[in-house]
Parts: structure tokens; sequence; C-alpha cells
């Protein structure tokens, strides 16, 4: 077996294709690579759900046949990867983080794993999450059937949810991407406390037939990796129609930054009191110096008011009502108190109850808030605001809500996870610093499709800065 | 009336299937984690609080739900 040198775990998509075409080190023998490091390391940040050696063996060495004789499916071909737990793999577990559903098992694999298939990728293992993508709200960091998901950067910190184990698992090198899955902030934020890119895309642009459904009009499925092209490079094998996702909406994605407008003609919207009194004190210069360096690639920055709307109670009633009729057999059953978070389990019972007229006043009012963000990106291109307000919390502090602007205050873009999430937007987190030892990121929103908009800013971002690069010691 | 063995463990059988499954349930009595009643309550009042900000919001007649999304 050829040596894998410790740089190659930290390696970006292009780079590690490009030492595997150069027969450097055989396919075979990363996934193997891989994977032992995965077992080995993986629990450390209670990141690991389930280890799939044996499969990245057989989809490695197909990988490795297939360049040998010339056979190219593109970058991802023979890089490592791993799912969250929402995405069945045929004939294994698929738990969704959840002990009422640890023996579950589907006979089929998810959309997403089926296309990374085909263009080589090698599935080594699935990843930790919190328990159900958080469906009915938790209050602990332990709301997991895997243990609170840690920081590689610390390990005494959280490493956010609801993808814990995908963000972790980029961070500690463990994969070289992974798939995770969002309705409100479950990329974001563990992109933004384990200090990887990710992207969020646009509902209905990557298919999720055999992920978990939590809410069938707020999830999205997304990578998170190590740069802006990885994420471009992911985007594009996983996007498209998905004829058995009713929210499909049949457009494909093609990874093109070089055919976005100039930068110099892009406005960015932002809010200065983001950066200066909304963001953790500890946080602030990171933020400022990222707004500089973003200024530098020469994204106009204007300041600009976000639609004012409830986003909160609005996303709420959405998800709550969804996922309770989702769930609603579990919650009937005794099985809901096998759940580990209480929080979870009495938000979910309460779901049950929201009254459909409350839900489908959230759903017009959703529709109003699609129209404003149509508006709005015609006077801008992008928005810029922080990924979260300062770095990873401590995880035996309980899961906070963001602290709510006082009333009359200026509330900057507060509410941007639930609207972008609401409108359907994409959005593309970029680590921009530290906060102590802890990561910090940029969060960058777009108009429905316009992903290669975020991802070239994004490309020219991490051109002049190195935060993306940076790598937790002792990993 | 007189029952040879297999009819008595016939008519029996349900019967003994029902009190074999209460027992389980006695014995193994499913509770709420601790404070889950405070928790459900809070859970509730967030509900109606939301509730009570949507109704506060005007969205005109001809507004329909949403959740297809266009380029």
């Amino acid at each position: 077996m050829a040596a894998i040198p410790n740089d190659v775990f930290f390696a970006s998509i292009g780079e590690l294709n490009a030492r595997l075409l150069a027969r450097e080190f055989p396919a075979e023998d990363l996934a193997r690579a891989f994977s032992a490091r995965l077992e080995r390391l993986g629990p450390q940040y209670n990141a690991l759900a389930l280890p799939l050696p044996q499969q990245a063996r057989r989809q490695a060495i197909a990988a490795g046949k297939d360049i040998k004789i010339g056979r190219l499916r593109g970058p991802l071909q023979g890089v490592p990867y791993g799912v969250k737990d929402v995405l069945s793999v045929a004939a294994q577990l698929t738990t969704w983080g959840a002990k009422p559903y640890a023996g579950q098992v589907f006979d089929y694999s998810a959309t997403v794993i089926e296309k990374l298939d085909s263009v080589g990728a090698v599935l080594t293992g699935k990843l930790s999450m919190v328990e159900l993508a958080g469906a009915g709200g938790y209050g602990s960091t332990s709301a997991s059937l895997f243990g609170p998901g840690l920081n590689p950067w610390d390990r005494a910190h959280w490493s956010g949810g609801t993808s814990s184990g995908p963000a972790a698992a980029v961070a500690a090198g463990l994969v070289t991407f992974a798939i995770g899955s969002e309705a409100s902030g479950s990329i974001v934020t563990p992109a933004s406390f384990c200090g990887v890119t990710a992207l969020r895309p646009t509902y209905g642009l990557v298919g999720r037939h055999g992920a978990m459904t939590l809410s069938w009009t707020l999830d999205k499925l997304g990578p998170l990796a190590r740069s802006a092209e990885d994420c471009g490079h992911i985007l594009q094998a996983i996007s498209g129609k998905d004829a058995k996702d009713a929210g499909s909406a049949g457009k494909s994605f093609y990874y093109t930054p070089q055919y976005v407008r100039p930068l110099k003609e892009l406005k960015a919207g932002f809010a200065p009191v983001d950066f200066a009194e909304r963001a953790q004190p500890s946080a602030r210069a990171a933020f400022q110096s990222a707004l500089a360096a973003l200024r530098e690639t020469g994204v106009q920055l204007v300041e600009t008011r976000l639609p004012q709307f409830p986003y909160g109670p609005v996303l709420s009633a959405i998800l709550g009502s969804e996922a309770a009729s989702v769930f609603e057999s579990l919650i009937a059953s005794p099985k809901v108190y096998d759940l580990a978070d209480p929080a979870q389990i009495a938000g979910l019972q309460a779901a049950l109850e929201i009254p459909a007229r409350q839900y489908l006043k959230a759903m017009r009012l959703r529709r109003l808030m699609q129209q404003a963000y149509a508006k709005l990106f015609a006077d801008v291109d992008l928005l810029v605001t922080f990924g979260r307000s300062g770095p990873a919390p401590n995880i035996e502090l309980p899961v906070g809500r963001a602290v709510v602007p006082p009333e009359g205050s200026d509330p900057g873009f507060y509410g941007i996870i639930q609207a972008g999430n609401l409108a359907g937007l994409p959005a593309l987190v970029l680590p921009c610093g530290f906060a102590g030892n802890l990561p910090v990121a940029l969060q960058l929103v777009g108009a429905p499709f316009a992903e290669n908009t975020l991802l070239a800013v994004g490309k020219e971002f991490q051109t002049r800065t190195d935060w993306h690069k940076r790598r937790p010691e002792g990993v | 009336m007189k029952l040879t063995r297999r009819e008595l463990a016939t008519v029996l059988a349900p019967a003994a299937a029902l009190a074999g499954t209460q027992a389980a349930a006695q014995t193994t009595p499913r509770r709420p984690p601790a404070r889950s009643d405070a928790l459900l309550d809070a859970a509730r009042a967030r509900t109606k609080a939301n509730g009570a900000v949507l109704d506060e919001q005007a969205a005109p007649m001809d507004t329909a739900p949403a959740f297809q999304f266009k380029a």
C-alpha cells in the first residue's frame, strides 16, 4: 500500500484528483487511508455514524480502474466523502440520528449518493447529526443518538447543529467533503462553527429522494468542503432533476464562475450594525478584516436593509407543522420518549397542535417574503453578513436562540438564516478568521439559482485569504 | 360443557395475550422525561405567541401560500 502523506487529508478536490490522475497513489489506497482515519478519529468528535470501508474499497477499485484506462468522470473521481445520516444508503443503517430509528434500513440509496457514485466519488461513511435534524427544536447539544458533536478546533465546544458530523469530519480531515442538510441553519451553523466552506443551494436544485423528510418546503441538501471551488464541483455533480422529489426544480447547475459579471460590477448589500454591534465582541475584529478583504475583491459593499417580516414565527409555524405531520406516528407512539432531548419531544408534541390557519398564514406571508426578496435582488447581487454572530459555544451550554435586537434598534440582518430558507435562497459560508482558538465565518446570500455569483465571489475571497486552509492542531 | 385442553387453550389464548401485554406495559411504564410537562407548556406557549404575531400581519386576500421557487 502506498504511503498517504498527512497533507492529503486536507487537500482540496482539485488537488486530490490531480494526484490520483498523476498516479501518486491509487484510489484504493486513498480510500483505505481515509476509511481508517474516519474510524479512528471520527468517534473523538462524535462525528461518525456508520463506517462503510468495504463499500468504499469497491468504489475506489472501480474508480482506480477507470482512471487507469482513461475513463475520466470529473474532479470527484476517486475522492472520499461522507454523508449526514439523513441520507439512505441501500442495505445500510440510516438512523436519522435518533434512537427510535436506530435499526432502520432502506433498500435504496438517496439520489445524491447515486449521482456522486456516477461521477466516481467514494463514500467512506455516514456522519452524525442532531436527532431528526432538530425537528421539534432542541435544547441541548446532546440531542443526538451519537452524543454531542465535538468541535475539532476545541472539543469542549460544539460542532453545531444539525449537520454536526459533516462539518466536524471535513474540519478534521476525515473526509474531503460531506453532504449535509438544512431547513433552517443546519449547514450554515456547523460550517461556521467548524471553519469549513459550505453551500446551501437554492430550494429544489438538489434532489432529496432518499433523504429524511423534515419539511417538504424547506429541506435542502448541500456540500461542506474545503473551498468555494470544491463546493462548485460538488454542486454540479449533485444538482439536477429528481423525478422522485416533488420539490425538484428540474434545473441543473454548471460550475462556471468565469462567466459571472466582473466582481467590481457586483453590489453586495450589508448592514454595518451586524459587524459593529450584533457580532460577539470576540469576533468583531475578524469580521471587520473579512469585510476589508471582501472589498479588495472589487465587490461594492452597499448598506442595505432586509425586508421586515416576523421570520422566526413564520419559520416555526411552517417547520413545526410540516415536521409534526411527517413524524405524526412517532409523536403518537411511546417511542417518542426514546428521543434524547426533552425539549425536542415537547416541541414535536406541541407542533402537532399548530392550527391549519397558522400554517397557512405563515405560508402566505412567505409568498410576500419571496416577492420582497425578488425586489431586493433587483438592487443588489448578494447579501453579506456573518454565518453566526460568534464562535461555537461550549457543549455544556444550552442551545440558545439568537439574541433579539432591542425594539427600536437597527436589526441589521437579524433573521437572515430563516429568511434565506423561507425564500429558498442559496447561501455560501466562508471561513474568515478566528475568535480566540475558534473559527468564525462570513455568509453570502444570493438570489434563487445565483450560486455561481456566490461561488465566484467566494473563490476570489479565498485567493486573497487562507482561512479556509487552516486546520486544527493535532489532527 | 366439557372442553378439551386444546379447546381451552384456544379460548384463553387471546385473553392471556392481552393480559401479557398489559403486564408488560405495567412492568415497563413509559414516563416522559423530567420536566416534560413544563417543556410542553412552554412549547405550546411559544406556538400561541407565534400565532399572535402572525395574526398581526396583513396579507392581501389573493396571496396564495408559497413553496415553489423560480429563477
